[in-house]
């Protein structure tokens, strides 16, 4: 099964807590693109969810802001919710993509180079 | 086998150091990822598809070095991402040289040739460049959807042999693969003089773009043994040959996924160096807070099913050489032989 069938790119989930926020969080740490993480009191901050920890006594996401800089540690308890803005760089079918190019190349003729 | 005896030896007498300290779990092979950027998007990897930024982002010698000191194991492995495209790789391999410990530098060689021009690095003991080579040209070229980085790979093989460099091969294997085009392979880099292969079948990232053609438990047997049955004296491979004999289905092991602890930018990477479900930000933590009893075969996880791959089985391969006498005579006897 192709990767791309399962991307969430452009998914907006709107304001979410408790188990729901879990779930979004679990979401945006298996998403290989940029989120857009609203916090409670407005600020939004966009970056790679790299890492969440829901272990300890303050469970926490990681995110590498796009705008660069160290990792920025964020409490769940201060995310409002979480948008999926960036593209899916998992997506997409680039095997079958090269598979078919490859074919088309070897079809027109003995040269080769895709 | 091939694996000089130096590196034998040191890794050896560490085992023998873990087991007579009673520590049950310790890492064999540090995976140090400096950097996730590539100049190749094959088929079966999952480990290359970031955002853009985090593809710029790599990590400092320093924050590498802090890492090989935590973890202490006798040898680095430095894949990626692609490392010759890390900007300070001439210095981290000569540091991991002074701190004598065995280096593998994965690379698909593309750039090969040119960094051992520019000077970048000194034969040693210690470094070895272990080549991403899966299989005769059409194979490897499909298998990283591009034509003509096998001839750029020999290229980059040849100069480096002629400078006096260690060059080991590292092959995944697919499903399709073919055993006597395998060994046809097997032959043509023991033409090439390369030191040793390693092999292991591929895993099935959820990331990766071909999600179909990765190997079962039951075909990796029947693959491996069709082609290491009858092995050629000439054939060197760098690696347990235990590990091989597990492949073939000759020995019943669990995963150790401990063995093969992973670290890049994102931190120490739980569990292994195929999954990702979450960082710790030590060695330490990594060590006492990762629920070990979730990964496996026998755990039951869906992930670790049809997993076979070398960074978890090569290491209980190498423990069980120094756990049993059975494994102990086993290693002894393929060493000696040439027989799997």
């Amino acid at each position: 099964m192709a990767a791309d069938e399962h991307t969430r790119e452009g998914w907006e989930p709107g304001p979410v807590e408790g188990e729901q926020l879990t779930e979004v969080i679990e979401r945006a740490f298996d998403y290989r693109g940029d989120v857009t993480v609203v916090r409670r009191d407005g600020a939004e901050l966009v970056g790679y969810l790299f890492n969440r920890n829901a272990d300890g006594p303050r469970p926490f996401v990681q995110v590498f802001a796009a705008a660069g800089g160290d990792p920025i540690s964020i409490p769940y308890a201060e995310i409002r919710s979480i948008r999926f803005t960036g593209r899916d760089t998992a997506a997409g079918n680039s095997y079958a993509a090269w598979l078919r190019s490859r074919e088309a190349a070897k079809a027109a003729g003995p040269a080769r180079g895709v | 086998m091939s694996v000089p005896l130096s590196q034998m030896w040191t890794v050896a007498t560490y085992v023998l150091k873990q087991r007579l300290r009673r520590n049950r779990r310790y890492p064999l092979v540090l995976m140090l990822e400096p950097l996730f950027r590539c100049n190749l998007a094959c088929a079966g990897c999952g480990k290359v598809q970031y955002p853009g930024h985090i593809l710029r982002k790599h990590l400092t010698v320093e924050q590498c070095l802090a890492a090989v000191e935590e973890c202490g194991a006798p040898m680095v492995s430095i894949p990626g991402g692609e490392p010759l495209m890390y900007p300070d790789i001439g210095r981290l391999v000569a540091e991991l040289v002074k701190r004598r410990k065995y280096v593998y530098l994965c690379t698909n060689a593309i750039l090969l040739k040119e960094r051992l021009e520019e000077g970048l690095f000194s034969p040693s003991k210690y470094l070895s460049f272990s080549v991403h080579m899966d299989g005769l040209r059409e194979e490897h070229d499909e298998a990283v959807c591009r034509d003509g980085v096998y001839d750029q790979a020999v290229e980059g093989i040849r100069e480096a042999l002629r400078r006096g460099f260690r060059v080991t091969t590292n092959t995944t294997l697919f499903d399709g693969a073919s055993a006597i085009r395998m060994q046809m392979f097997f032959d043509e880099m023991m033409d090439l003089g390369v030191e040793g292969m390693m092999l292991s079948p591929g895993y099935n990232y959820s990331k990766a773009p071909d999600q179909e053609h990765f190997l079962r438990r039951q075909k990796t047997h029947e693959l491996f043994s069709k082609m290491l049955s009858n092995p050629k004296r000439r054939w060197k491979f760098n690696q347990s040959p235990l590990f091989l004999q597990f492949l073939m289905g000759k020995w019943d092991f669990e995963c150790t996924p401990w063995g093969n602890p992973t670290y890049n930018m994102f931190g120490w990477q739980r569990p292994c160096y195929l999954l990702q479900e979450g960082y710790a930000s030590t060695f330490k933590e990594l060590m006492e807070t990762t629920h070990w009893e979730g990964y496996g075969h026998k755990s039951g996880n869906e992930k670790c099913k049809d997993c076979m791959v070398h960074c978890g089985y090569e290491p209980t391969a190498i423990n069980t050489a120094f756990a049993s006498w059975k494994g102990f005579k086993a290693t002894v006897e393929a060493t000696l032989t040439g027989r799997l």
